[in-house]
């Protein structure tokens, strides 16, 4: 039975992937899989008292907000492969890609071996416990950017391995920037793995460039900062660095950052790149070039008052094969996918969007057709 | 216009509304100062279950309070447990948003009971019924 064209596309009349899930990894679930003596570290933290994606020498945030009443109630977790697997069902949603939840700030870490092995630890147990092509949850190698040459070596031990399709590259907190000579052996092994790498952030309060923000009041002002600042830095220093020159095969995706700022950096180096090429001296092309070769995930997905201004903005960086859903699933800011397939997109486009590009993108099995 | 009964109007407490369903639709009754409201269960932005959220205040800042914060409309703000969109329980709008608002039912108390009228689509807030 085939489905009636003139109806709008359905949840169920699309294979949705969703490049950002939260698997949950408390300290306790890691110990089984790091060396000694973090071992050790992690069963005394597993005792410890735990709070939402707040653990020192875990999880570090310097919290500095008051808790406001009955607020906060989206401090939801995941902490299972089948849990995860429930919910993406009840969102309708066929693939996930996983990134962790305390290891969100995992470049923080001064300790360069505590950092490497808490990757090396959080990658074993995805590939134990979550990852399977059965129920359609992939996992994204963590890269701890602290120790480039050992996250190298996980890249490409764990991108043998059909199950993790991308790699994780952490954004909060990091020190230097993604644009780093010094991170080259990571985009070497994902170019080599064929592994996109995936740049993500998450809040918080740190001295480290974007998030110096201890100032700032409102946490409706720093939430942007933490994550669509963040990602424009990096994508700054990537483009400056060269990053998409020497590395050509590399795909790059951008996740958590919606997508409207993205006109603003191609224009805007652009105007740089004119009258400064010097700065650029890797780029053999305009920098918007490279930027529309590269990748946005929808969450958070801006709700303009007209909702046609988001294709508008797509459009802009000729992104419709490069915008690919994500979730955010359970984050407290997570999008439904519903909001996306609502968006006024044909039905291509919103098929690209929920799913083929990324399937693509991240060369996931052929789904059975949806009828 | 089918009316349901959702139970004895002294069971419903403050901040504690009672659920029924009609179908696929399924409608809070909140008791708010001296009257009952009744919203569907769905929010205007994702759809999320706004009514099982917890009923709670907000935080302002007007020339009324000379510019200092002030917390106001305890026990008035139904706020959405997915995103955290905070609605007026007493109007259905959502606060400080230009138009959306939660669909309201009418609603009834006879002999002690509460029923929410069911009827053509409406978004208007229902009047107020005392309790």
């Amino acid at each position: 039975m085939t489905r009636d064209s003139r109806k709008p596309l359905g949840l169920d009349d699309v294979f949705i992937v969703d490049c950002d899930v939260h698997a949950n990894e408390p300290p306790e679930a890691l110990a089984p899989y790091i060396d000694m003596p973090w071992r050790r570290s992690l069963e005394l933290l597993g005792r410890g008292p735990q709070r939402y994606l707040d653990i020192p020498g875990y999880a570090p945030i310097l919290n500095l907000d008051p808790p406001f009443p009955d607020r906060g109630l989206g401090n939801r977790t995941v902490t299972t492969a089948r849990q995860m697997r429930d919910d993406l069902d009840e969102l309708s949603i066929n693939v996930g890609i996983l990134f962790p939840d305390n290891l969100l700030k995992i470049a923080v870490f001064p300790h360069v071996d505590y950092a490497a092995a808490l990757g090396r630890a959080y990658n074993a147990w995805l590939a134990d416990a979550w990852v399977s092509r059965e129920t359609g949850l992939y996992g994204a190698v963590l890269a701890v950017p602290q120790d480039p040459k050992d996250a190298a070596e996980q890249i490409r031990t764990y991108g043998a391995d059909d199950r993790f399709v991308a790699v994780y590259l952490p954004v909060a907190g990091l020190r230097p920037l993604w644009g780093d000579r010094m991170y080259d052996p990571i985009y070497e092994a994902a170019e080599e793995m064929g592994l996109p790498v995936m740049l993500h952030s998450v809040g918080i309060i740190h001295p480290h460039f974007p998030f110096n923000l201890e100032h700032i009041e409102s946490r409706i002002v720093r939430h942007p900062i933490n994550h669509e600042f963040a990602l424009m830095a990096n994508l700054f220093t990537m483009l400056t660095s060269g990053v998409p020159v020497r590395y050509p095969d590399l795909e790059i995706v951008f996740t958590e950052g919606g997508v409207s700022w993205v006109p603003f950096c191609m224009w805007r180096m652009d105007k740089e790149y004119a009258e400064i090429p010097t700065g650029a001296p890797f780029l053999e092309r305009p920098p918007s070039d490279y930027i529309k070769e590269m990748y946005f995930c929808t969450q958070p997905i801006e709700e303009p008052e007209r909702s046609r201004d988001l294709l508008t903005m797509i459009d802009l960086f000729d992104g419709r094969d490069k915008v690919i859903f994500a979730s955010d699933w359970p984050h407290h800011d997570f999008d439904h996918p519903r909001t996306v397939l609502n968006m006024p997109f044909d039905a291509d486009l919103k098929r690209n969007i929920m799913g083929e590009t990324a399937r693509r993108l991240f060369k996931l099995p052929v789904p059975v057709p949806v009828a | 216009m089918p009316r349901i009964r959702v139970g004895p109007a002294g069971e419903i407490q403050p901040g504690q509304p009672a659920f029924v369903t009609h179908g696929e639709i399924e409608i809070a009754v909140f008791r708010v100062d001296d009257g009952f409201r009744a919203y569907r269960n769905r929010c205007p932005h994702q759809q999320g279950p706004v009514c099982t959220g917890p009923v709670s205040g907000t935080l302002v800042a007007t020339a009324d309070t000379d510019w200092r914060l002030a917390w106001v409309l305890e026990g008035r703000v139904l706020i959405c447990p997915w995103h955290s969109m905070e609605f007026d329980l007493d109007t259905g709008r959502r606060l400080r948003a230009r138009t959306e608002r939660l669909r309201a039912f009418p609603v009834k108390v006879d002999n002690g009971e509460v029923f929410v009228q069911l009827g053509p689509r409406s978004t208007r807030a229902a009047t107020r019924t005392p309790a």
